[in-house]
């Protein structure tokens, strides 16, 4: 837990530094998410990089109401024995989607050419209750998965339950303990291979960076911290521990979001190197160019796709 | 006597499990049934509640790919 001290010390520092700040202990801000915890570090460092042609087609015909198409044609990569190899399948499949979007109920779900259902619901019960729901249905048997998440949201805390299909039970608590640390932690009870698990995590934040750091039972310990050096660039640095399997990663990345481009980068302890090119040709279309270089492996990856809507 | 006696635990034994074992069977076909009626009819669902909501969208315009 010794990673938990440094980020206080700072905020020691920026106290005393700044005008007279009380901080009101009675009302401080709703913290984030506990999933959401790491969402900077996780739009620099874990950029949806894909491989072949993806082009995909959104209809809207209401302000809530939108049909999507997509098309994929590319390598899928499948499980080999020795982790030095890549096995690679190319596949094609088009996915229809239909989503509907309320302020108190949202339902997407998108259908595949070889019948798996990936379905996701958003209900707001009250005004603090969130009920959230997440399935991948397929035609195989035992090859489905659900999970069902009920949230609710306190003043300066959020409190989850989570339970899936083939017993799995968790449980989430954050709390603000300042204006810009928040802690929570993490239990789980899985079922099948009958395995327990508990976490915590803290957060700090302030409008110019973001350290986050989270330590489990399952044996992973990650920091991150993300720096916002303008409002057009973020950088993001990232390590990952796992103290049973004894694996390292770190990895450093950045974030431009230019007027008509987003371009998000990485570099990895692993020798990958990724980017990610966004580009919106004109009003609905946006062009994508992805890149995944693996020195160690010698697995390169590109691919390119078409947004339209 | 004893023999009656053993019986009628057996018996009784028998029926607790049985009772649930049947909460497991149920639950397990209610679920089976639940999970075939999502794969089915989510997305129809996802539809009629589209094609329902305001301003209402004509049905040429959910079938038409422009």
């Amino acid at each position: 837990m010794a990673d938990l001290l440094p980020p206080l010390g700072t905020a020691q520092t920026d106290g005393k530094t700044k005008v007279d700040e009380k901080v009101d202990y009675s009302n401080l801000p709703c913290p984030v998410p506990y999933e959401e915890l790491h969402r900077e570090a996780i739009m620099s460092l874990k950029a949806d990089n894909f491989e072949g042609l993806r082009f995909d087609f959104s209809k809207g015909l209401n302000q809530k109401f939108s049909l999507s198409h997509s098309v994929m044609m590319g390598p899928t990569e499948v499980p080999s024995q020795s982790p030095d190899t890549t096995i690679k399948i190319p596949t094609a499949h088009y996915e229809f989607g239909a989503n509907y979007f309320d302020p108190k109920l949202m339902l997407i779900g998108r259908l595949m050419t070889d019948g798996r259902l990936n379905a996701r619901v958003k209900a707001d019960l009250t005004d603090r209750l969130v009920l959230k729901a997440n399935g991948q249905l397929t035609n195989e048997p035992h090859m489905s998965h659900a999970m069902f998440n009920f949230d609710y949201m306190g003043s300066d805390y959020r409190a989850q339950l989570q339970l899936g299909n083939s017993a799995l039970i968790g449980a989430t608590y954050i709390q603000s303990v300042t204006p810009r640390l928040s802690l929570g932690g993490e239990v789980f009870w899985a079922g099948v291979p009958r395995k327990s698990g508990i976490g915590y995590a803290a957060r700090y934040d302030t409008d110019k960076m973001v350290a986050t750091a989270q330590v489990a039972s399952t044996g992973t310990i990650a920091m991150n911290y993300v720096q916002k050096i303008s409002d057009k660039v973020s950088l993001a640095t990232d390590f990952a521990y796992n103290y049973l399997s004894r694996d390292v990663v770190a990895s450093v990345g950045y974030d431009y979001i230019l007027r008509q481009s987003r371009v998000r980068g990485k570099i990895d302890s692993n020798g990958v190197a990724s980017a990610l090119l966004e580009e919106r040709l004109s009003m609905g279309l946006n062009f994508l160019l992805s890149a995944e270089l693996d020195h160690k492996k010698k697995d390169y990856k590109f691919g390119f796709g078409l947004t339209v809507g | 006597m004893d023999s009656l006696k053993g019986k009628g635990k057996g018996s009784k034994g028998a029926s607790s499990s049985s009772k649930l074992d049947l909460v497991k069977e149920w639950t397990n076909w209610s679920l089976k049934k639940a999970k075939v009626a999502t794969h089915y009819g989510f997305i129809p669902l996802i539809i009629v509640i589209g094609m329902n909501s305001d301003p209402k969208p004509h049905l040429f315009q959910l079938l038409s790919p422009v």
